[in-house]
């Protein structure tokens, strides 16, 4: 599904040159379940902004669908991305004025999706994941565990084949963070391709493949039957 | 101390930091607080008119209404002769009492003849007025028929350096000549008021007994007249009985039914002095009024501005209040109370403004002589008085008012919420009250230009509608009635005549362009002697028409030789007169039922003569008909009007010409001068005369309209600050549009959206309340633009703020629009 080869991120400010990513090579197939792992500042975040082109490469090749997309513009990335990638953030990152259904359908408003296939679709997925009984609330008003499986749900409704999580239980709860594991391996179940920046050893296990970083390198690649 | 050092030192570094956020606040209000200045200082000017008389309470003016059958009551400042004694004698209340008579005698100096202006008055002017005294016995100047009072600058002007007093100064009446004996010289009349007293003599009413009427007639309006009560007296107790009194003292008025009570013909007020200048209506003052109504506009646009300059500074902080957040919050952690954050914030704005006073002061400064310029004052600040001072506390009050509400939003943060973590803190009241403070903003932005757009409409109106003549290359002479001009009238107007130049030359009763009542009753065979019709009577001369460029949709014009003009008013009572010519506009025709303009040539009209004790008519034919003219300024109605042919007496000559207007003066002058030396040349275009009238309007709406801009530049000040900032708080939500698929132009047209809406509902606030208050403002011109023009206005204004936020905001929502989305989505 993507490749990254001999890819490099640096940060230049005016004096400083800092290097987040130092000649990365990382392949990911089609419905794998894959963690990044690492200390603070490794280049975790970076490298899944970077597989979420939410950011560019300073160097190297980034193939998508065997395209390289490395020097892709804004827009052209944009594109890319809205059809094919979904997020989960720690901290869910929901729109605080708009409702779980408003929230949700978010992803599917800037894709000319008719507004009656909409309002299915959201409904579908909040079934999937069980807030259908609070489409109306607003953020606010939902426990974090519930927050995130509302951005869950925004990240697959738009039938995205491959979903970016940063640190998804990070804010939450043990009970809270074990719901929403299971959520993803469910979804990976179903052949979502799924890629998760995690601290959590425990969580890590949930993923069939594991990556960790140090300082910009890969440095051991571990794989669970 | 210190910590005294420690806010003024963070306040001035925010100030500095946030170069946008301090410089839209203070510009915002300096440009406000210049305005208030500007409009304080024209409002402060119209409220001095009259304020410091010591008796001014008890000082009062008597005005006077008549309401002849068929005509809309005609009100004057001015009051007739008998009046006075009536008075006096009717309400002992009154302690002094005077009439105030405005004459232009010639003052000979040796072969010189100098028209100078001398107020007659009756002895208890000085004791009604303050005079200031400068020599002499001002009670002994007006005591005799031949003592008078010199204003400084007659006396500077004819006895520079020498003592004026026991000087002789000739005074050539024209009905009389005599020599007076300068027995005071007094100061000149203030400025601020609205009256006029020049060099000062005694009236003495034998000496006008060839013009009897000025002081005697009981219908004529010559002289002012002003009254004094006694000490405690009540006005009320006049004022409620003066119908009473008309009907008591008043002769029969002399149109209509003989048997009605006079007092519905005649009505009289009386106006205290200091409310001549704003407060008062009516034809005749001696200099020009001014008007309650725009003295309050103004003070509302003011008032305004300046609201709309705190509103910025309200919005502004508590928009930026998150971006403080933290350090309110470490300032709790360590120990301040809610009370010195508060005095703290409030210290902040307060300095904010004094900044932006030190700058308004600069603006009004400069803005100070094209703003004379605009309204023809001589306004200045006096920054050794007071007015420094009331700035100074304005400004101040203005920053506390400003600062109050976001002072008390920042610091009623609690420390523990915002510092675990940096979510959005503010609560959707202090979002949905900016909402609605833009709101106000915008629908008083938009209805200030509604206002502007419909004054200036009608101004453009009414000085390119049709005045029924052409007032182009017209000049006019005036300055002739005196005796020695209308001898040669004759004479002067053949050498006119003469010039290569002059196309036509004609004259008239009146003066094309100033204010003119004179009203004759006339009648046709049909109507009897108590249903005449009150006209209003121009008499023209001959080339009349044509000269003026005056159109006759039926009939012939008046022709030399045919026996036009009717004869004089003796002949007529003697029973020997002819039927003369008439000429007559439309209006006149339709009262006067002779059916439509070629119907009505041929008729006969009968028009009243003489005075109360001989009366006749004069019998004409019409011969002519024409369309309305307008003479006047278009706040009046086109009335019924006859245009009688008058060969030997006018007031005004008017001269078509071709070329240069300075070539054709020119040449007036020199034959003028060539006639007579003694006297001055006075002429004036008529295009000016004309488009003079709006002066004073034209003034005001330059006015209007500069506020009216600068209160919608603040507005888009405050706008664009606020979308800025506005942006910052949405950047989150902005980020996850973008990472969920918006381009660039779905987050710019997200943002648009949100300042579109507070501007919309502006338009619907503005829109009715404008229509309904412009609509009524036009109704005061009897000609006037069409209503539908002012919700067009009402369009414009709305899509032009509409442009203007956009245009706004634009910038900034493409810049935050553009942002990596991940920056606005970064983990803690």
């Amino acid at each position: 599904m993507l490749k990254l080869q001999d890819l490099t991120k640096a940060y230049r400010t005016d004096e400083v040159e800092t290097v987040a990513l130092n000649n990365v090579n990382i392949e990911i197939e089609h419905g794998e379940f894959v963690a990044i792992m690492g200390p603070s500042g490794c280049g975790k975040s970076t490298l899944l902004n970077i597989v979420g082109m939410l950011d560019t490469p300073t160097s190297g090749h980034y193939f998508f669908n065997g395209e390289d997309v490395a020097g892709y513009s804004e827009a052209q990335l944009g594109v890319i991305r809205k059809q094919h990638i979904g997020f989960i953030f720690q901290s869910f990152n929901l729109i605080d004025e708009l409702s779980v259904f408003e929230n949700i359908e978010l992803a599917l408003l800037y894709h000319d999706i008719p507004a009656s296939e909409r309002k299915e679709r959201v409904a579908a997925v909040m079934d999937k994941v069980g807030i259908a009984h609070r489409a109306k609330h607003m953020p606010s008003q939902l426990s974090g565990g519930q927050q995130q499986r509302v951005a869950v749900a925004r990240a697959v409704v738009g039938n995205q084949s491959m979903i970016l999580a940063d640190e998804p239980t990070g804010n939450l709860d043990t009970a809270h963070g074990q719901e929403v594991m299971e959520m993803l391996q469910k979804l990976n179940e179903e052949g979502t391709t799924i890629v998760m920046v995690t601290h959590s050893p425990s969580h890590a296990d949930y993923a069939r493949r594991t990556i960790n970083l140090l300082d910009g390198h890969v440095v051991t690649e571990s794989m669970r039957a | 101390m210190m910590i005294v050092t420690n806010y003024i030192v963070t306040s001035w570094r925010h100030i500095l930091r946030h170069k946008l956020f301090s410089a839209i606040n203070v510009l915002g209000l300096a440009v406000g607080l210049a305005a208030v200045m500007l409009i304080a200082l024209f409002v402060r000017d119209e409220l001095s008119y009259d304020n410091n008389w010591s008796k001014g309470d008890r000082i009062f003016r008597t005005h006077t209404s008549f309401s002849p059958p068929g005509r809309d009551p005609m009100h004057f400042v001015s009051t007739p002769g008998p009046v006075m004694e009536a008075l006096k004698k009717d309400f002992p209340q009154i302690e002094l009492a005077t009439r105030v008579l405005r004459t232009r005698p010639m003052l000979v100096d040796g072969d010189t003849l100098t028209v100078e202006e001398i107020t007659l008055v009756d002895p208890d002017a000085v004791n009604i007025f303050d005079f200031n005294l400068i020599s002499g016995d001002i009670e002994k100047a007006v005591s005799g028929n031949n003592t008078i009072a010199l204003n400084e600058t007659l006396a500077n002007k004819y006895f520079a350096g020498e003592n004026p007093l026991g000087q002789i100064v000739t005074l050539d009446f024209d009905i009389f000549k005599r020599d007076y004996i300068v027995e005071a010289v007094i100061g000149d009349w203030p400025e601020k008021s609205q009256i006029h007293i020049k060099s000062m003599a005694l009236i003495v009413e034998e000496d006008w007994s060839e013009s009897a009427w000025i002081f005697e007639d009981w219908f004529s309006l010559d002289a002012h007249m002003f009254f004094a009560l006694r000490e405690r007296g009540n006005i009320s107790e006049i004022s409620n009985q003066l119908s009473a009194f008309i009907d008591r003292n008043f002769p029969k008025f002399p149109i209509g039914d003989p048997n009605e009570a006079v007092s519905s013909r005649v009505g009289l007020e009386v106006v205290n002095i200091k409310d001549l200048h704003l407060k008062s209506s009516g034809v005749g003052d001696y200099r020009p009024r001014g008007n309650i109504n725009t003295v309050m506009t103004f003070s509302a646009i003011a008032t305004l501005i300046l609201i709309i300059a705190s509103i910025n500074f309200m919005n502004l902080s508590t928009a930026r209040a998150s971006q403080r957040a933290r350090e309110v919050s470490m300032r709790k952690v360590v120990g301040a109370s809610k009370k010195t954050l508060v005095l703290q914030f409030l210290g902040e704005s307060v300095l904010l403004t004094l900044i932006g006073l030190l700058i308004a002061l600069a603006i009004v400064e400069i803005s100070l002589p094209l703003y004379n310029g605009i309204l023809g004052e001589e306004y200045i600040v006096n920054y050794g008085g007071t007015d420094l001072m009331q700035i100074f506390i304005l400004a101040v009050i203005v920053g506390l008012l400003g600062g109050l509400y976001p002072a008390f939003i920042l610091s009623g943060f609690r420390p523990a919420e915002i510092l675990k973590a940096n979510q959005s803190i503010e609560s959707g009241a202090s979002v949905k009250l900016r909402s609605a403070l833009v709101i106000i903003q915008f629908s008083v932005s938009i209805g200030l230009f509604v206002s502007t757009a419909v004054v200036f409409g009608q101004m453009q109106y009414a000085k390119n509608m049709d005045l029924g003549f052409s007032k182009d290359n017209l000049v006019t002479i005036t300055g002739i009635t005196r005796d020695v001009v209308q001898e040669k009238f004759s004479l002067l107007v053949s050498e006119i005549k003469r010039i290569p130049e002059t196309t036509d030359v004609t004259w008239a009763s009146f003066v094309p362009g100033q204010t003119f009542e004179n009203n004759t009753s006339v009648r046709t065979p049909e109507l009897s002697q108590e249903e005449t019709i009150i006209v209003s009577n121009r008499r023209i001369g001959e080339d009349f028409l044509k000269t003026f460029d005056i159109e006759l949709i039926a009939g012939r014009d008046y022709q030399v030789g045919r026996n036009d003009e009717r004869a004089d008013t003796d002949v007529i009572l003697a029973g020997n007169g002819h039927r003369a010519s008439l000429i007559l506009n439309q209006t006149a025709v339709r009262q006067l039922g002779l059916g439509d303009a070629e119907a009505a040539i041929g008729k006969t009209v009968y028009m009243g003569v003489g005075n109360v004790e001989a009366r006749g008519e004069a019998e004409y034919e019409v011969i002519g008909v024409t369309k309305d003219i307008h003479f006047e300024s278009l706040r009046s109605n086109a009335r019924a009007e006859i245009y009688p042919l008058q060969s030997n007496f006018a007031r005004s000559i008017t001269v078509r010409y071709t070329g240069e207007p300075q070539e054709i003066v020119d040449k007036l002058n020199d034959i003028w001068q060539k006639e007579f030396p003694e006297l001055s040349f006075n002429y004036r275009h008529l295009t000016d005369a004309i488009d003079g009238q709006y002066t004073e309007e034209q003034g005001q709406a330059t006015m209007f309209a500069a506020f009216s801009g600068l209160a919608i530049l603040i507005a888009c000040l405050g706008l664009y600050g606020l979308a800025s900032f506005t942006a910052e708080r949405r950047t989150k939500e902005i980020g996850i549009r973008k990472v969920m698929g918006a381009k660039i132009i779905d987050i710019v047209k997200l943002l648009l959206w949100q300042f579109s809406k507070p501007v919309i509902v502006a338009n619907l606030i503005a829109w009715p309340l404008s229509f309904y208050a412009m609509s009524r403002w036009l109704e005061s011109f009897a000609y006037r633009i069409d209503n539908i023009l002012i919700i067009s206005f009402c369009l414009i204004a709305g899509l032009a703020a509409l442009m203007i936020a956009w245009g706004t905001v634009a910038g900034n929502s493409i810049r935050v629009a553009r942002t990596n989305p991940i920056k606005a989505l970064r983990y803690e």
